[in-house]
């Protein structure tokens, strides 16, 4: 399949800041890929590489082939669903929509049908006379999303396109957005901070950390076989195991990941360490219990209806040998 | 038993009264300037207005109090008339050069200059507004005058020809630049402009780089983006600079007289009338002129949808 946007050793540098940093990246066609990433880690930086709001200070960006080196925004077949909506104010939100075809020089009504259907798309007909103003943020975030799908891009960007919406509302339109993907086959490239957001909804993901791609993979690869030890914490916060640690828990002395919802409690059979608890959290599905182990802190998840110990006493860990993951890289 | 709450002192009660009805603390900050508006500002307007509908009696000079709408037709006649025919016309030609000049200043304040390019800017901008307006205005009449240094300049670089060949348009050229209607246009944008920059930069400012990404991303070009998006959104700062520009120059007496030919604005109109010729209703209803364009001006622009975005 063919890549829809390829980065080749791409560098952005801020002055000393290297926001992106000798980046290499292959996206296929029709997928929907998610760059993963705390603030500041260069994942939103390279979106703006893609759309031509930044210029690679190093490397090349090919969109479908075509190197991107000298090709201005305005003339590449992707377009942004931006954070902020950046919505029109002084149009209505039929004319924002039909803002794309406007440029293109499409006469007013046909860009006001097609302006309608890609309402029709994200659910907000009959809204065409409104005012972005006069919209919920989830209903502004549906006329960004149609504005930007008008010209029919064959990459669509989202850069952290949920962020600014409640957690139900947010749920929904992933599930939206992801419905959205499939049927209309394009490639999405989505920019978030929520890794939960990032597994559930894409088909690969890169974690970026200090301008780099730490991992790139499918969600369950970078989930259940961490390459590096930020991304064990980063995605799913992962107990991070020192070398001597794990050892001491029985495996070879290098960098391990042990999640939280694979160890169990015992009262002593089968477990392989044990620990003193030193603080629980009741997250409402189960309780995060915080134990003391080998000298570095070993969370747990214990799903609601399993015993909890008392802070202060000494409970065994079990887990089975498979979820000790290994990582190369210290 | 001690009290919780310490005891209380002169300030502390009347806090508390303030505290228990919001309303008097704003009634009695707000009854100040409301007063200086309402009586001193809006009752000289009234005051103004009033007179403009009273008469003047040819013969004895003296002011008829009773109201007549005779005064206003006297604006009417052709050299009346021509007056404030002539100050729009300026009005309309100064702010309309305003814009155009102050647009690329105002865009490069808000888009691109950043901490000290930024003071630089302020600077440069207000700088003139610190020195009398009276000094810039005696200083640009030595510019323009036909031994000045445009005249000098023009004939050093050959350009005299074009000099003779601009003041020799009808109507609008003249002797030299300093006895021309180009000269008191040339002034008036001068001291005029920084008050068309600074609401236009201010506007600009709050316009979101997203909002111009967003349409760049649409696939608009820089001209595009510019009439689609950037100009809507900054109209607001556009009229409200340009009600300075304008009404400033329909208000201004001294710039003409000083620099331009020797015919009238109406705010020479209204100096000499209240001055020599003692026609004070004549003088008020010649005042009134600039208020009426300027609410004429407004409601179109409000109309245009300038004020939407605010």
């Amino acid at each position: 399949m063919n890549a829809a946007v390829e980065f080749q050793s791409v560098s952005r540098h801020f002055g000393t800041v290297r926001a992106v940093d000798r980046v290499d990246l292959s996206i296929a066609e029709g997928s929907f890929f998610a760059m993963l990433g705390p603030s500041g880690s260069g994942k939103t930086t390279c979106l703006r590489l893609i759309s031509g709001f930044e210029k690679p200070t190093a490397g090349a960006i090919r969109i479908f082939g075509e190197d991107m080196g000298d090709v201005p925004p305005n003339r590449r077949h992707v377009n942004t669903v931006f954070q902020d909506y950046a919505l029109f104010p002084h149009m209505n939100v039929r004319d924002n929509v039909a803002y794309g075809l406007m440029v293109k020089g499409v006469d007013r009504r046909a860009r006001h049908g097609k302006a309608e259907e890609m309402l029709a798309l994200v659910k907000l007909d009959g809204f065409g006379d409104r005012k972005p103003a006069q919209l919920s943020g989830g209903q502004r975030q549906r006329v960004a999303l149609a504005r930007a799908l008008v010209n029919e891009p064959r990459v669509l960007l989202l850069d952290e396109p949920l962020g600014a919406l409640d957690l139900k509302l947010r749920e929904a339109m992933q599930d939206e957005l992801k419905t959205l993907q499939q049927r209309l086959g394009i490639t999405f490239v989505f920019v978030t901070h929520d890794q939960g957001e990032a597994l559930s909804m894409a088909d690969r993901v890169a974690v970026f950390n200090e301008g780099r791609i730490a991992q790139v993979g499918t969600p369950s690869e970078v989930y259940d076989r961490p390459a590096t030890r930020f991304v064990a914490d980063f995605v799913g916060s992962s107990n991070v195991l020192s070398p001597d640690l794990t050892r001491a828990f029985g495996g070879p002395a290098r960098w391990a990941s042990l999640r939280p919802e694979s160890i169990r409690l015992t009262d002593g059979a089968g477990a392989r360490a044990s620990g003193r608890v030193t603080a629980l959290r009741y997250l409402g599905s189960g309780t995060r219990v915080a134990l003391e182990a080998g000298g570095q802190e070993i969370a747990v998840l214990v799903p609601s209806g399993g015993a909890v110990p008392g802070v202060g006493e000494v409970a065994g860990l079990a887990w089975d040998a498979a979820a000790l993951h290994l990582m190369e890289e210290a | 038993m001690e009290s919780a709450h310490p005891a209380r002192g002169q300030a502390d009660r009347l806090t508390g009264v303030f505290w228990r009805r919001p309303k008097l603390l704003t009634a009695l900050l707000i009854a100040p300037p409301l007063l200086w508006l309402g009586v001193v500002y809006v009752g000289s307007l009234a005051a103004l207005l009033l007179q403009s509908f009273y008469s003047i009696d040819e013969f004895s000079g003296v002011v008829v109090r009773e109201f007549t709408l005779k005064t206003y037709a006297e604006l009417l006649i052709p050299s009346n008339y021509d007056v404030i025919l002539r100050t729009v016309a300026m009005a309309a030609a100064v702010t309309v050069a305003s814009v155009v000049l102050a647009f690329p200043v105002a865009f490069f304040a808000a888009r691109y200059a950043r901490g000290r390019w930024k003071a630089v800017f302020y600077l440069g901008i207000m700088l003139p507004l610190w020195s009398s307006y009276l000094v810039k205005v005696y200083a640009w009449k030595l510019i323009l005058a036909k031994e000045g240094i445009i005249t000098w300049a023009a004939e050093g670089i050959g350009a005299g020809s074009i000099l003779n060949a601009v003041l020799a348009i009808p109507v609008i050229g003249g002797n030299s630049l300093s006895t021309s209607y180009i000269g008191t246009f040339l002034v008036f944008v001068y001291v005029w402009l920084p008050y068309m920059i600074l609401p236009m930069q201010a506007a600009l400012e709050r316009v979101p780089t997203s909002m111009l990404e967003a349409s760049a991303d649409l696939g608009a070009g820089g001209l595009r983006t510019l009439r689609s998006v950037i100009l809507p959104l900054a109209l607001p700062g556009i009229v409200a600079g340009s009600i300075f520009t304008f009404s400033l120059t329909l208000g201004d007496y001294i710039i003409p007289q000083i620099v331009g030919s020797s015919r009238f604005f109406i705010g020479q109109a209204v100096y000499s009338l209240q001055g020599t010729a003692g026609n004070i209703p004549l003088a008020a209803a010649f005042a009134v002129v600039p208020i009426v364009i300027m609410l004429v001006y407004l409601t179109i622009a409000r109309k245009m949808g300038a004020f939407d975005a605010l």
